[in-house]
């Protein structure tokens, strides 16, 4: 039961949180290859995360010291939780929740609130306005995933993330609620402000919520968002790529495939797409992108009825 | 002292540059961009050397103590063109630009590796101004809000909203003027409403900006177009890369960086726009169409790539008869917005490049000595002076990343009238100082 229930899950979440963010620095540096850099691609991110370990981590003018100090740590917790609900097999689950779909919910939803804490707390201006744009944004995205994530559910007849993987053995969401993954892409890059979506820690910002962050604390928060992409990226395989299934490998390993895929389908995005302005993004948010997600969710309903 | 892994591992790590640009400097932020070995920060929290080029004036010097000692240790400042402090002792100088990547990163490593001290601070570790608010947190006094913690005000409703009518705190703070975003000397104070610029106040004027040399040559004697269109064109682009770092796309800014390293007549950027129009730059990233315009007066005052992209066909080069036979003619748009002014630079860039090509055919010169149609506006009798006055009356109403986006457009400062290398007599286009339009 200690093995199960306590060691299983923590070992699988910060196993694949430490190597998953690893893999995300390597993955952003191949795909930059042609620009100024040097050194090996494999060891560019231990690097940088030893420089890091080397620096002082600087604070501000009164900060909100619980808070400054708390909102790294907390933001990388909720992407081990989340990577803790993962189904790797039928069998091989960090934490097999009957209502695993509605914690990683409100796993988005307390990222909202961590990371308005991490650009609140540093009483700096330009780090408080990344945060207010990350709530303003959040709030549009939320609602998304909310719409998408019932779809998943429907068929399944559960909020068990390892039943909406066995709901998948005819046929993968992908391909029976076409508008879901791409939708739930945007979701992602909202939740880890990444790419196009990066509103809270943007250049124009000088780095938003993280503009007075250096040394281990600065280290944690980065460590965070790859390993919340990471995260995200498995749920994405989990809800609309069938998960574990898939002929002649291993359930972990077409998991591994799947979800590495959505993650490099988002970090080309990240490369390829500016920031979006942050009144369009709401606009296309609201406008476009949350009608469409009513649609996933008419058209998940329907076609599990047809399929019943 | 045996070294740690950790400190031969972190060694390894690209040197984190924070830019501090003065006055009459090169393009050392494009040198130093395409360096490998070394990446720029926007903030000096996130950088181990501090990088001074260009002269930093006496009433600058107070800010640049400021920056140096935010930070984080271990970390070393290196000076190019540019006295350091004298409480620094052993300063690195540097005054060869080119010779500056390779000392950065170097000095990054000996840092790391232990064989270099870190920096000392130069400032006590207190706060510019003694605490005067009220009660614990600055609460109480004023309605909810009172006091002015630290000699800054907090946030007060104390102005109306421009955007929907919904009231927010006012916060107001100094930006610059060693801000990556904005022009180098350039210190602004802002009052936000949530993130929409309320006011835009210029407190310090941006320094003069340099062009290449050939734009002062074509003052003194005909030079072929081939290098000026080219200079022009390799200007615009280096704007772009700044513009592009801005918003959020840093793979195409670097792109945009190395191809304004290789220009020849024979280049286009047919690529360059083909990326811009399909990552949708227009459609979601710059602001919506309207915004951040000038009208005609602001426009004209402005000159240069501006006032065409408002539709105003003014351009020396038209006057000058060896343009005329390569049938030139001014592109112009007409919304002169901030869409309408990026549009303009690749349109100026791709007129250059094509004007490049002919007189490379032709082996033609400027026709004209005494008047040169430069990147920044026309330079005959009148030159180029300081409009960061405008920014104003330009930018209050627009959310914040616009705001940025549209400063980005806007060539503001006045133009540097002597050649880097040649020693400057006190006079016209130094920073703060207004020509005669």
């Amino acid at each position: 039961m200690i093995l199960d229930q306590l060691i299983l899950p923590w070992l699988l979440a910060w196993l694949m949180a430490g190597l998953g963010a690893y893999l995300v620095a390597v993955l952003d540096r191949l795909m930059a290859s042609g620009s100024a850099q040097v050194g090996s691609v494999w060891l560019a991110p231990l690097a940088s995360a030893a420089w890091l370990m080397t620096q002082q981590a600087t604070t501000t003018e009164a900060p909100d010291a619980p808070a400054w100090r708390l909102a790294p740590a907390l933001y990388l917790a909720l992407a081990a939780i989340g990577l803790a609900l993962v189904p790797w097999s039928p069998t091989l689950v960090g934490v097999d929740l009957s209502t695993s779909l509605v914690l990683w919910g409100s796993l988005e939803a307390l990222a909202t609130v961590v990371i308005f804490l991490h650009g609140w707390s540093a009483n700096s201006h330009l780090a408080l306005i990344g945060a207010y744009r990350y709530v303003a944004l959040g709030l549009s995205y939320l609602l998304i995933s909310m719409f998408v994530l019932i779809g998943v559910a429907l068929p399944a007849e559960s909020l068990r993330l390892t039943e909406v993987v066995a709901a998948q053995a005819s046929l993968w969401h992908v391909v029976s609620q076409p508008l879901g993954l791409p939708l739930f892409l945007v979701v992602g890059l909202g939740l880890t402000f990444w790419g196009p979506l990066n509103l809270a820690d943007s250049a124009d910002l000088s780095g938003g919520t993280a503009v007075e962050r250096s040394g281990p604390p600065r280290l944690v928060w980065a460590l965070a968002r790859a390993a919340m992409l990471v995260a995200f990226s498995a749920i994405a395989a989990t809800a609309f790529l069938g998960g574990w299934m898939g002929p002649w490998l291993p359930g972990p390993a077409w998991l591994l495939i799947k979800s590495l895929a959505v993650l490099v389908v988002l970090l080309w995005l990240g490369r390829r797409l500016p920031r979006l302005a942050p009144e369009r993004c709401l606009t296309l948010m609201w406008v476009v992108l949350l009608p469409l997600s009513f649609v996933d969710l008419i058209w998940a309903g329907a076609v599990a009825l047809w399929m019943a | 002292m045996a070294v740690s892994w950790q400190r031969r591992l972190a060694a390894r790590a690209p040197a984190a540059v924070f830019l501090v640009e003065g006055a009459r400097i090169g393009p050392v932020r494009e040198t130093l961009a395409l360096s490998p070995g070394i990446r720029l920060v926007d903030t000096p929290r996130h950088a181990s050397v501090l990088v001074v080029a260009g002269d930093v004036p006496t009433g600058w010097r107070d800010d640049l103590r400021r920056i140096h000692d935010q930070l984080p240790a271990p970390f070393v400042s290196v000076w190019c063109c540019c006295e350091s402090f004298e409480a620094l002792c052993n300063p690195i100088r540097n005054d060869a630009v080119e010779a500056l990547p390779q000392g950065v990163v170097e000095t990054h490593r000996e840092l790391m590796l232990g064989k270099r001290d870190s920096a000392p601070r130069l400032l006590p570790d207190e706060p510019p101004n003694s605490w005067e608010g009220l009660g614990d947190d600055g609460h109480g006094g004023e309605g909810m809000m009172g006091g002015t913690p630290y000699g800054r005000p907090m946030a007060m409703n104390m102005q109306d909203d421009l955007r929907d009518g919904l009231t927010l705190d006012t916060l107001t703070f100094r930006l610059g003027p060693f801000h990556s975003a904005l022009p180098p000397g350039l210190q602004a104070e802002v009052s936000l409403q949530g993130d929409l610029v309320q006011t835009w106040t210029v407190t310090r004027k941006p320094f003069a900006s340099v062009v290449e040399p050939i734009f002062h040559a074509a003052r003194q004697e005909p030079v072929p177009i081939v290098e000026i269109e080219l200079a022009r064109a390799r200007h615009h682009l280096r704007r772009l890369y700044r513009g592009l770092w801005i918003a959020g796309w840093p793979r195409l800014a670097e792109r945009t960086l190395r191809m304004a390293g290789q220009l020849s007549p024979n280049s286009d950027i047919a690529g360059l726009r083909y990326t811009l129009e399909r990552g949708g730059l227009w459609r979601l990233a710059l602001p919506e169409p309207g915004r951040g315009a000038l009208d005609e007066a602001q426009a004209r005052q402005l000159g240069g790539p501006a006032a065409r992209a408002a539709g105003i066909d003014d351009d020396l080069r038209s006057q000058d008869a060896h343009y005329r036979r390569l049938g030139f003619a001014p592109t112009c748009r007409e919304a002169g917005d901030t869409a309408a002014r990026w549009q303009q630079w690749l349109d100026e860039i791709e007129q250059s490049l094509v004007l490049a090509g002919q007189a490379a055919r032709h082996d033609l010169k400027t026709a004209e000595a005494d008047a040169v149609e430069t990147p920044r506006g026309p330079w005959a009798d009148a030159f180029p002076h300081d409009m960061s006055d405008l920014l104003g009356e330009v930018l209050p109403g627009l959310e914040w990343s616009e705001a940025l986006l549209t400063l980005a457009s806007l060539d503001v400062a006045a133009l540097d009238l002597h050649p880097l290398g040649e020693t400057r007599l006190p006079g016209p286009g130094h920073a703060g100082q207004k020509g005669h339009a």
